[in-house]
């Protein structure tokens, strides 16, 4: 079946989010691999809704959206703000917090 | 033809209040006076808690069970009991944000968080006396969100819920007045691991939805029967659990945990150790309980070895620290794995004690960790709290009275009878034998007696050593708290006695709420 | 009379009478001590109507009273004394007023008050009432832990130089051990859950289960490493020495006098009941241990050179042999290791408290820095040589009878143990008399020798008198009046209950008779 393709593929998105987020430095970055996380998610409900027949998938995949959004607002606030601070946006900067 | 979806307002008056308050406070916020903001922010955000506080206790009164709002949610025993808790903890987590007396420049918060950190304007902000309200309102949307975690019966509200209270806490977490540049990048840090987490959630949302077709949370329970062993469920309840473990902060999905509790400002460390945990843990049971209670098998070994890893985690590093807030994290996180014990010990049918221990353990926990901080924020020197252990020697000489009270709180968290710690310890522990989980018992009780160790260091410090930097007469000076703070403190000590003492009457209720709906 | 609640009252009081100290003004010290004597001599006064109001031929548990505390758990409030504990009341009734006068005039590490001292010895005593009296599990248990507070304040506010180190060791030991009972506790709880339907922490009750055998070994365990901990015997015992060393007189003679009590009265009330398939079971492994203390504890003794660290490690190897008595089960060795544990707190206390005095005049607890005492402090050296005595069982001293008891009663069932045990107490003699000796007789030396013609003030020691003076001679003052007061009960009982310990045998003998029976009684 071909849905089995998306669902792969999805998959294969949030790997590289995850990694992503695991190994990149940058803040944007790596807000940016969790973007991609999500909209992978968004892939896998839709594919979903098309495999059961119904919409409640593609609804969830609206709530996702909406979410993200929310978080990109957040998330940029508090990048921004430590951006300037310190004109830089580079995770391993930040290193007050260490063991 | 719509069917309008079937709402039960009187099961959503808590949520309705606490909402009803945030909105109020966000609209306060854009048109009243900013000179006579502060009280008036103070005033609705602890009405809509308070509030909430109160209909949750007036709804067990005439207590029926019921799923509502199209079975969005659950309003039964657990939800109550917890959405009571989390209602009461988050009042007294405002009180200690309203807190004016103690630092010079009037608040913990930042007056403006969008000036540079150490610009001149930064400078000259840090000593004025206008407060920041946005707090409040933000606080209260997470408390909101926390109340509708424990309460949502589908997968979906409960993601939904748990951006809600997570988003206004990344934000609070980055709002410090003093240390702004730790305050920031814990708030970084907060936000970043958790989106991590959550997207992890969703995944696994998307996942026992293709498996089973649908989120809520009783199909599930009935596909998952039907079924069997779907790789697609199993894989998806994982990445759930995982989630959540994260909000929970359980070794090993804790490294967040230190960091943001010591960079945050400490009224909202206070807010994030007490309510934070009891929303995510109360997700946490519902989701195993009422979602996958039928696949037990599948998630028992999980839980049973993230328990371990993080109570030895939490009592192990716990031991090498020097800052105490940092010390608190740790022993949240060694919590976190007592409260996972606890998880353990209710039955493959729903029976057994340990719905109601882990409920109890989450209050007696809150409660205490909560005074805990609220103590943290007494004590400071020229440059906010000192919250190193070194600062911390001699103190009872100083102050005996806010030594007691910190000795009262770790003795509870140590678990040393007669304090709600002990009773919580007691029932979860209990829990856990009676289900024959004994070796995690066992393990659990050495990791309490190697967590007592660094608790008991702190009180050596206060009692038995010479006063920190008394020669030169420049240690810390213990703040003489407003009414806000010594409500909390009061508060907070006398249910730490009670519950150890005479905990009958709360334990009784615990046990009678401990049925979920679904 | 038997319907008034003794037990309650005598929990109660001091733990009233603590709160009332501490609440006490600053700077009324005087006023401080006034209360907490008074408050110890009810108690005293309370122990001794108890004991009146106890009828020796009576039920195994009297005033008994139970209230439900926690229903969840199933736990009572619940109190009853059979005969070994009311003797240990008593003794409780009679060390701590002795301790308060004892700690009069001690000079506490700077900035602690007198008051948070008597205020703590006041709580602990009312936790050490209930540890006693408790007939519920949980309740024992409760106080058990509790216990661990006051003694670990009175410890690290109040004690030696290495203060700190001890009363975290100390803590820690317990506490580890506690924990361990704990999951034994709450195991016994499940046992009872399944076996009688609903869950239950009452004494009498858990006595009636029949426990499968494999579990009530890991049971006995649990509870058996907490009270060896605490008792301490052998592989447990290295918190001991530090904690009685470093702890100020008064806590070390109730840490040593009654608070190790408590692990021996458990394997007698907890242990051996509950558990008699594996008390069996072990018995010769408690036996190895309890023998190879007597022995170590007792060479380890006589190698110390600080009095105080020496009179714990004696401590230790008379815990030998209240171990012995108890793990040879029969009833004559269990009633004289009963016995034992009285005689050795008022004796063990006595010593301990002397060498206090001793210690205060001095300065330094080394035994070398002293020398021919006796020839200036008559009195002093009177009431060290009578605890010494009795420390080392000399017939005529109480300790000889429980000491003979423990030896003829396990004798017949445990013939090589007991002969090694005896080894003991020619070491006893030795290290007790060598420490007597070279303090008190002998040519007059160390850090009491002053110049003549300085008139010292007694206590601040004279350590720091030139050395090199030609005619110096030594300054020590003999017991005042106060510490009279304070030795003479301890002398007095010492000789009573070595002539005549009739009394006391008639309270235990039943107590101790009835627990052989729960075991399956051996002897009858």
């Amino acid at each position: 079946m071909t849905l089995t393709y998306y669902l792969v593929l999805a998959a294969i998105l949030f790997t590289i989010g995850a990694v992503g987020v695991l190994v990149r430095r940058n803040a944007i970055v790596v807000f940016m691999c969790v973007e991609l996380m999500l909209n992978s998610v968004n892939l896998t409900l839709v594919t979903f809704a098309r495999a059961t027949g119904t919409i409640d998938g593609q609804i969830m995949a609206f709530f996702v959206m909406v979410v993200a959004a929310a978080e990109v607002v957040v998330g940029l606030a508090i990048i921004m703000s430590i951006y300037r601070t310190r004109r830089s946006a580079s995770v391993d900067d930040a290193n007050l917090l260490k063991y | 033809m719509i069917e309008a979806p079937d709402l039960s307002l009187a099961a959503l008056a808590p949520l309705l209040f606490v909402f009803g308050a945030a909105c109020i406070g966000v609209l306060v916020e854009a048109f009243w006076p900013r000179e006579s903001r502060h009280p008036v922010q103070v005033t609705v955000a602890l009405v809509g808690t308070l509030g909430a506080l109160v209909t949750t206790l007036l709804l067990t009164v005439d207590f029926e069970r019921e799923i509502t709002a199209a079975g969005a949610l659950a309003v039964d025993g657990p939800a109550l009991f917890l959405q009571a808790t989390i209602a009461g903890l988050g009042a007294l987590s405002l009180l200690l944000f309203a807190e004016r007396a103690l630092d010079p420049a009037r608040s913990a918060f930042v007056v403006s968080a969008a000036v540079p950190a150490g610009s001149p304007r930064d400078r000259e902000l840090l000593t004025v006396q206008r407060v920041q309200t946005e707090v409040y309102p933000l606080a209260t949307f997470a408390i909101g969100g926390m109340m509708l975690f424990v309460a949502a019966n589908d997968l979906l509200i409960m993601f939904v819920a748990l951006e809600v209270l997570s988003l206004p806490l990344y934000l609070i977490s980055g709002l410090a007045r003093r240390r702004r540049l730790l305050s920031q990048e814990a708030a970084v840090k907060y936000f970043l691991l958790g989106a991590f987490a959550s997207a992890f959630f969703l995944y696994g949302l998307a996942l026992v939805y293709g498996a089973t077709g649908s989120v809520r949370l009783g199909d599930i329970r009935s596909a998952s029967l039907a079924g069997g062993t779907d790789v697609l469920l199993v894989l998806g309840l994982a990445l759930l659990v995982v989630g959540l473990l994260f909000k929970a902060s359980v070794a090993p999905f804790h490294t967040w945990t230190p960091d943001v509790y010591q960079g945050a400002p400490t009224p909202v460390t206070a807010f994030m150790a007490a309510c934070t945990k009891v929303a995510a843990f109360g997700a946490i049971l519902r989701l195993l309980y009422v979602a996958f209670g039928t696949a037990e098998w599948t998630w028992r070994p999980l839980v049973y070895a993230v328990a371990i890893v993080s109570m030895v985690v939490g009592a192990v590093l716990g031991l090498t620290q020097t800052d105490l807030k940092r010390m608190l994290a740790y022993s949240s996180i060694a919590h976190a794995g007592f409260l996972l014990t606890g998880v353990i010990g209710l039955g493959a049918a729903g029976d057994g004690s340990g719905l109601a221990a882990t409920m109890f353990y989450l209050l007696t926990y809150g409660l205490t960790t909560l005074g805990a901080f609220a103590v943290l924020t007494l004590v400071r020197d020229g440059d906010g709290e000192a919250t190193h252990l070194s600062q911390w020697a001699g103190l009872a000489s100083r102050s005996p009275l806010v030594a007691a009270v910190m000795t009262l709180f770790l003795l509870a968290l140590a678990g040393i009878p007669l304090t709600a710690g002990f009773t919580g310890k007691f029932a979860v522990f209990r829990a856990a034998i009676e289900e024959g989980a004994w070796p995690l018992a066992l393990v659990a009780l050495l990791a309490s007696a190697v967590a007592a160790f660094f608790y008991l260091r702190v009180i050596v410090l206060m009692y038995f050593s010479p006063p920190a930097g008394a020669e030169r007469g420049q240690g810390p000076t213990v703040g003489v708290p407003g009414m806000p703070t010594t409500i909390v403190l009061a508060i907070t000590a006398t249910a730490t006695l009670a519950l150890g003492i005479v905990p009958g009457s709360v334990l009784d209720l615990a046990e009678r709420a401990a049925i979920f709906v679904g | 009379m038997t319907d008034f609640p003794w037990l309650l009252l005598m929990i109660a009081v001091p733990a009233v009478g603590a709160a009332v100290v501490a609440a006490l003004p600053k700077g009324r010290d005087l006023l401080a001590k006034q209360v907490a004597l008074g408050v110890s001599l009810v108690v005293l006064l309370l122990a001794v109507l108890t004991a009146i109001a106890f009828d020796t031929g009576g039920d195994r548990f009297q005033l008994t009273s139970s209230v439900t505390w926690i229903e969840d758990f199933g736990v009572s409030f619940a109190l009853g004394i059979d005969g070994i504990a009311l003797v240990m009341l008593l003794l409780i009734g009679v060390l701590v007023p002795v301790v308060i006068g004892a700690s009069w005039n001690d000079e506490l590490p700077e900035q602690r008050s007198m008051k948070a001292y008597f205020a703590w010895l006041l709580l602990l005593e009312a936790m050490m009432v209930g540890v006693f009296a408790a007939t519920d599990v949980f309740l024992f248990y409760v106080f058990f832990e509790a216990m661990l507070v006051p003694m670990y304040f009175i410890i690290g506010s109040f004690g030696g130089p290495r203060r700190q180190y001890a009363a975290v060791k100390f803590f820690l030991y317990s506490l580890v051990g506690g924990l361990i009972m704990l999951a034994a506790v709450i195991g016994l709880y499940v046992v009872s859950n399944s076996q009688l339907g609903e869950g239950t922490f009452a004494f009498d009750a858990l006595r009636q289960l029949d426990i499968d055998p494999g579990v009530q070994k890991l049971l006995f365990l649990g509870f058996f490493i907490a009270f060896a901990i605490k008792a301490p015997l052998v592989p447990f015992h290295t918190w001991l020495p530090d904690s009685g060393s470093e702890a100020p007189i008064g806590g070390a003679v109730l840490l040593v006098g009654v608070l190790d009590k408590v692990g021996t009265f458990g394997f007698l009330r907890y242990c051996l009941p509950l558990f008699p398939d594996a008390s069996r079971f072990f018995a010769p492994f408690v036996l190895v241990l309890a023998v190879v203390g007597i022995l170590y504890a007792a060479l380890l003794a006589m190698g110390q050179s600080d009095m105080k660290r020496l009179v714990s490690y004696t401590s230790i190897s008379h815990f030998g042999f209240i171990a012995l008595g108890i793990f040879a089960f029969t009833t004559e060795a269990a009633t004289g290791a009963v016995l034992y544990m009285v005689n050795h707190g008022i004796a063990t206390g006595l010593l301990f408290l002397v060498v206090g005095m001793l210690i205060a005049r001095g300065g330094s607890r080394q035994i070398g820095d002293y020398g021919g005492v006796a020839a200036k402090a008559p009195l002093l050296a009177g009431a060290f040589l009578v605890a010494g005595l009795a420390s080392l069982a000399l017939p005529g001293t109480n300790s000889f009878v429980s000491e003979f008891l423990v030896l003829i009663g396990s004798f017949p069932e445990e013939p090589v143990f007991t002969i090694i045990a005896t080894v003991g107490i020619i070491l006893a003699a030795l290290y007790i008399l060598l420490m007597y000796q070279r303090t008190m007789h002998g040519p007059a030396r160390g850090v009491l020798l002053q110049e003549d013609p300085a008139e010292p003030a007694p206590g601040t020691g004279g350590a720091t008198a030139v050395l090199t003076a030609p005619r110096r001679s030594l300054r020590v003052l003999d017991l005042s009046r106060r510490e009279l007061a304070v030795v003479t009960p301890l002398v007095a009982l010492i000789i009573a209950l070595g002539v005549y310990p009739q009394p006391l045998l008639d309270v235990i003998e039943p107590a101790v008779s009835a627990t052989m029976d729960d075991l399956g009684g051996i002897d009858q």
